[in-house]
């Protein structure tokens, strides 16, 4: 019982931490995370339960659910100000990369969705 | 072994046995011509007679063969011929000259033919046919500038033909000229080819040939020198035109006709016609080989010597006749005999040689030695010792034997089941020499009297030439396709050098297999037309129901919402964002970049998309580079301020600024 009182006392502090200390454009880039990360279970689980038939179509889609979710992450980590000592770049740089990134990820999306 | 082997056996005795008797007729001896088969020929050639040098082969033709033909044909040469034609000119002159009556109209062939006896582009052909027409038509020729012109045109065509033609029209000059081309006689003979070591031809086959051949005689007549072809090229000559027995052209037909004739006459050499008269099995019934000895015509060359140096029997050259004289048979002495069937001479096929000399040294004969005859001696046979045994496939069982008396048909009817085995011993003894022989073909014939289906097996011989057939019901049940009823057995015996070859039925039996019968295939059915092969497209994938699709289409959209709901939770707002050409135009080309990205899915491929990627990709980075050049300068001016960069959504192209 203390155990988990323990595990949800926690939980709060990691989630009141998370509210107050994290900027508000990286809790943007969290919730865009979020739905990523939904879509691609969705599809998972649509492969799971129904079938792989169209493959090409279930890869594209997952493909494109994965590097969206890697290039946000990485959008993610280089607006961090806390690595900004790690990344010497500006967050306009950083994001004009996100941009270009995505044009070519789904050039290779729609290249497979068929 | 299978049926299928056996059959195969007996196809390859039947055939060995053909290849034996049909030798025993090839030999290189001369044959006498075919001269009902010429004549026939010809025959058939009257009934349509429309081209002018078909008319004169075919009347000359039967002129040589000793008939004369009918008078009104001369209506049908002055129809047929082209006075404007040098060659025709000629074949209606040579015809007519067949006929006893029959007058050309010389005033209308006069002028072509002094055309070309006098033109400097006659060809040698043209020269002979000019030269042959004016003879027969009985105009004058001036034989000086004829022999002026034959000598230029032998010096420029030396061809084979060529020279005939020269040696054609100098034998219609006067002697002198004649005797100057007689020495190309020699030459001639020596350009022939030789097929074999047998025979000589000319290239052009049989119709050039002889017609070269005649060119020869002709010449040596008129020049009234000895032909100068030695007796061996002479008889190549005579084998070559003696093989011909059939023709294809009337052209042909005639000039070999011609050649016959020449090499059977006693005013040259002439080649011997050595040939078997009697049936070439030696029985009881013609216990002797007649030999007729003709020229090629068939008719008979004087009283001659024959004599049998040898005969041999050809399996292992044991020689069983030797430097016997054969007698006359006919007074005109064209057969002779020699008696050859004797108890001393045993079964076989045998080669005689015979060796001829003159008694009577009026003509000179050529092909003298060297003449092989082929005979066989038949013999007769009995069955004996034959018996029927059927024994168990076990031995459990005492082997019951039937004794066979041939030629017999054991009246029961035996039984025969799978249990059992069928075993037939029989030997063939020579009735004149009361041997034990073997024969070329020994079978056993199962006929199932249903289905009519033959089943053979072929016998074997053992010591003392003991034949034996053994049928087992079991291990052979294929054979029979396991259909148990009423067979008839029958023993077959058959050898080219037999002379009662018999089949013999032993008797009707029973028999019963084990399995059930397999049906008969059709052997036709292989050959109908297979059902047609359709071609298959590839089956659908099996999809999941439409709801199912939907569902999920909808799953997959909704994180959208709960997206824009946690953006407006955390208080999303476009604020921040700048206005001017530059955002505008980086938006817009953003939005173009998608749009394409749509157009790629559905319309458009890799190398289109990439290219107007590239035009599209422009404006959105120059843009792009001023909104974000902005952007910085202004997060740089107001520091104080935190300024948030924006995210975007891929599939959305708005930006927000805090």
């Amino acid at each position: 019982m203390s155990q988990l009182s323990q595990v949800t006392d926690i939980l709060k502090r990691l989630n009141d931490e998370y509210q107050t200390s994290t900027p508000k454009k990286l809790k943007l880039i969290d919730a865009y995370l979020f739905y990523v990360l939904l879509t691609g279970i969705v599809q998972f689980a649509y492969c799971l339960l129904v079938g792989t038939f169209p493959f090409n179509s279930f890869l594209s889609g997952f493909i494109s659910t994965v590097g969206c979710f890697i290039l946000a992450a990485s959008l993610r980590i280089q607006l961090n100000k806390a690595n900004q000592s790690t990344f010497n770049v500006s967050p306009e740089r950083a994001f004009a990369d996100f941009v270009f990134a995505h044009v070519i990820l789904h050039l290779v999306v729609i290249n497979f969705i068929g | 072994m299978s049926s299928s082997f056996r059959k195969i056996f007996v196809a390859l005795f039947l055939l060995c046995s053909h290849i034996v008797c049909t030798s025993t007729a090839a030999s290189s001896n001369l044959l006498p011509a075919p001269l009902d088969s010429f004549k026939n020929q010809f025959q058939n050639a009257l009934k349509s007679l429309t081209d002018i040098s078909t008319i004169h082969y075919t009347l000359g033709g039967m002129k040589e063969l000793g008939v004369q033909p009918a008078e009104n044909l001369c209506a049908d040469i002055k129809k047929n011929v082209d006075s404007s034609n040098i060659e025709s000119v000629y074949h209606a002159t040579e015809a007519a000259k067949t006929l006893n009556n029959c007058q050309l109209p010389v005033n209308e062939f006069g002028s072509i033919i002094k055309t070309t006896l006098q033109g400097d582009k006659t060809t040698l052909a043209e020269l002979f046919y000019a030269v042959t027409s004016s003879r027969n038509l009985q105009i004058p020729v001036d034989e000086d500038q004829v022999e002026k012109r034959l000598k230029t045109l032998s010096k420029s065509d030396d061809s084979i033909l060529g020279q005939a033609y020269v040696l054609m029209i100098a034998s219609q000059l006067n002697t002198a000229v004649a005797k100057f081309y007689s020495d190309s006689i020699h030459d001639m003979v020596q350009q022939a080819d030789e097929v074999d070591g047998k025979a000589l031809q000319y290239e052009g086959g049989i119709g050039t040939t002889a017609m070269i051949f005649n060119a020869m005689y002709q010449l040596a007549d008129k020049a009234a020198v000895p032909l100068k072809i030695d007796a061996q090229h002479l008889s190549k000559f005579a084998y070559y035109f003696s093989t011909k027995r059939h023709v294809a052209t009337i052209r042909s037909a005639y000039y070999l006709i011609k050649a016959y004739k020449l090499l059977s006459d006693p005013k040259h050499a002439v080649p011997v016609v050595v040939s078997r008269v009697s049936p070439a099995s030696i029985t009881p019934e013609s216990p002797s080989v007649l030999v007729s000895i003709t020229d090629l015509m068939g008719h008979p060359v004087g009283e001659i010597s024959v004599v049998a140096e040898s005969a041999k029997r050809k399996e292992d050259g044991v020689v069983v006749v030797s430097k016997q004289k054969l007698t006359p048979k006919a007074s005109d002495f064209s057969v002779y005999e020699l008696p050859f069937y004797d108890t001393k001479i045993p079964r076989g096929f045998y080669t005689i040689h015979l060796t001829l000399n003159h008694v009577k040294s009026e003509t000179k004969l050529i092909g003298l030695s060297d003449n092989t005859i082929e005979v066989k001696v038949t013999s007769e046979v009995t069955i004996e010792n034959a018996e029927v045994n059927l024994a168990d496939r076990d031995h459990s069982a005492q082997v019951k034997t039937h004794k066979l008396s041939y030629p017999t048909t054991l009246t029961d009817k035996m039984d025969i089941d799978y249990h059992q085995k069928l075993i037939v011993k029989f030997q063939i003894k020579d009735k004149k020499t009361n041997e034990y022989i073997r024969a070329q073909q020994c079978f056993l014939r199962f006929t199932n009297k249903q289905s009519q289906k033959e089943i053979i097996y072929l016998a074997e011989a053992g010591t003392n030439s003991q034949y034996k057939v053994e049928v087992d019901l079991t291990t052979n049940s294929n054979d029979f396709r396991h259909q148990s009823g009423l067979y008839e057995i029958v023993l077959i015996i058959g050898d080219a050098l037999l002379q009662n070859s018999f089949s013999w039925k032993i008797i009707d039996a029973n028999l019963g297999f084990h399995e059930d019968a397999v049906s008969e295939t059709r052997h036709t059915l292989s050959y109908t037309p297979k059902p047609e092969i359709r071609h298959m497209f590839r089956a659908d994938e099996k999809r999941p129901p439409t709801v199912v699709s939907l569902i999920f289409s909808g799953l997959t959209l909704l994180p959208l919402l709960i997206l824009l709901g946690l953006w407006i939770k955390l208080g999303f707002n476009l604020s921040g964002m700048p206005f001017g050409l530059s955002p505008l135009g980086f938006h817009v080309s953003h939005a173009a970049v998608f749009a394409l990205m749509f157009l790629y899915w559905k319309y458009l491929n890799m190398f289109q998309t990439v290219r107007y990627l590239a035009i599209v990709s422009v404006p959105l980075f120059l843009f792009g580079h001023r909104v974000l050049a902005t952007l910085a300068a202004r997060r740089s001016l107001i520091i104080d301020i935190p300024a948030v960069k924006s995210i975007s959504n891929p599939k959305s192209t708005h930006r927000e600024f805090i």
